[in-house]
């Protein structure tokens, strides 16, 4: 237990002692900075233009999914690529550590990072909401919300569910090379094929098996239809929760079959 | 307390490891011996858990490094070949990750810290980053590393590779000091690093074990003073 936490001190702090940590935050909150005064901008418009589904401007769209697919790459690429090509890899698994540990304290780091990255956009969140404060202000007596708040609780689950398993393959896939570069590279590619299996839709007859496969595994969609609407649909927990464990587990024998090798 | 029982590793097809056999027993510093490719880096990484061999057994101080890894890693001291570490942190700050990983807890953590920079002589550099030190403070970090949770056994793989002149006399003067106190094996391809720590050497080529013995008894059965014959004898290198 001690090893796990040391281990997940390391790799979530490990993020502030590198510029990868800073830059890929500055552009996370540049793009959702964007998204935000859009969707502000859209709330606020008179006539019959505004926007019906805020977060559907925040999440929805599939231009942001494709920005927001780099992100996961970019923080599991160091994980254990980098261990592997400088060697530290050694060291770390001969401690008295389970690979399990080992996989588990990696990817609780990154995903910790991750929920770091969403912290600041919470501040969004009053103005989309449309939130007003009774009472004094060092003393409210209650709050109301001028939209749903569960637009917001249900986005949020989504968007952090759907990054947990884009992590997770990015872990995986750092399992499996020695250069940072390259795992970046291929996890980005397999994430994109969750961001951009939307596109086959329009040219796929809407009752056919492959559309139902393809609505399945389109991550944009599943914003743009559900949760941006505030439906949590257990169909895309299952997905985002069962690749998220089949990745890890991956990672797990990848880090046996090593030992194995060489 | 570290036993090795025809240990055989395969890389693919090619056989590194041929079936080694040896024992070290409690106390004794022993020097692993061999030329460049020989399959000692293997073999000790087989003993610290970093490799699974293809075949044989090894235990260490009892608990047998296949079925029961992480009882045996608990008694190892193990410092890889060219000491890997990571760069951006500070000496202080990567011992104490370490001693975390080794499951010290927190007091320990502070007291055996504070021994080992002691015992490297690392405490003037504890707050630098280990990307700016020089190859034998590494060196000597990695060694702390090894020391951390005062384990029985020490396994070095070329603790004095890299190191200037007096870098080496440093840490062959540690390497004795620490001989009193820890089992230990080392390898090494310099002789005379032997002679000045070692009390007995077991010597490999190719895979195979080819002399296994104190170094007086090695001597006496070659008949002959200087041990670099002997090994020059063993691995068939006459020629070059």
């Amino acid at each position: 237990m001690r090893a796990l936490l040391a281990l997940i001190k390391r790799e979530f702090t490990g993020y502030f002692l590198s510029p990868v940590g800073y830059v890929t935050l500055f552009f996370f909150l540049l793009v959702t900075g964007l998204l935000f005064a859009q969707a502000v901008a859209g709330l606020t418009r008179t006539g019959s233009q505004g926007v019906e589904y805020p977060f559907a401007v925040l999440f929805g769209d599939t231009a942001f999914w494709f920005v927001f697919a780099f992100i996961p790459p970019l923080l599991t690429m160091r994980l254990l690529a980098e261990e592997r090509g400088t060697g530290t890899l050694e060291s770390l698994l001969t401690t008295p550590i389970r690979d399990w540990q080992v996989v588990a304290g990696k990817y609780i780091g990154a995903v910790l990072f991750y929920l770091v990255l969403w912290l600041p956009t919470l501040l969004y969140l009053p103005v989309l909401l449309n939130m007003s404060v009774s009472g004094d202000w060092y003393r409210p007596t209650g709050i109301t919300f001028g939209i749903d708040p569960a637009y917001a609780w249900a986005s949020y689950l989504g968007v952090i569910l759907a990054g947990m398993m884009f992590l997770a393959i990015g872990l995986f896939v750092s399992s499996l090379v020695k250069n940072q570069l390259v795992a970046a590279m291929i996890a980005l590619a397999v994430c994109l094929v969750f961001v951009a299996a939307g596109f086959a839709l329009p040219h796929l007859d809407a009752n056919d098996v492959w559309a139902k496969a393809v609505r399945f595994v389109s991550v944009p969609d599943h914003f743009r239809r559900d949760f941006t609407r505030g439906v949590i649909d257990t169909r895309h927990l299952l997905l985002y929760l069962s690749v998220t464990a089949f990745c890890l587990f991956l990672t797990a024998r990848s880090l046996e079959a090593r030992r194995l090798r060489a | 307390m570290i036993r090795v029982e025809s240990l055989v590793k395969y890389y693919g097809e090619y056989p590194a490891v041929r079936g080694v056999s040896f024992e070290v027993p409690k106390g004794r510093v022993v020097g692993f011996l061999g030329p460049n490719g020989a399959g000692k880096s293997t073999t000790m990484r087989i003993l610290a858990g970093f490799l699974t061999a293809s075949g044989g057994r090894a235990s260490i101080a009892g608990k047998d490094v296949f079925t029961d890894p992480i009882a045996a890693r608990r008694n190892i001291g193990y410092m890889p070949e060219s000491c890997p570490l990571y760069p951006e942190l500070r000496v202080a700050e990567y011992l104490k990750f370490r001693a975390g990983l080794k499951g010290l807890g927190w007091a320990a953590r502070r007291k055996r810290i504070d021994y080992v920079l002691e015992r490297c002589w690392l405490k003037d550099v504890r707050t630098q980053l280990i990307g700016t030190l020089s190859k034998g403070y590494r060196q000597r970090v990695g060694l702390a590393d090894a020391l951390l949770a005062d384990p029985p056994v020490l396994i070095l793989d070329e603790p004095t590779a890299g190191l200037d002149p007096t870098q080496i006399r440093e840490t062959r003067k540690l390497i004795r000091e620490l001989g009193r106190e820890h089992t230990m094996l080392l390898s090494t391809h310099i002789l005379t690093e032997v002679e000045m720590t070692c009390d007995s050497a077991v010597i490999i080529y190719q895979g195979e074990v080819v002399e296994d013995g104190t170094l007086e008894a090695i001597r006496h059965k070659h008949q002959t003073n200087n041990l670099e014959e002997v090994f020059i004898k063993l691995t068939r290198q006459e020629g070059i």
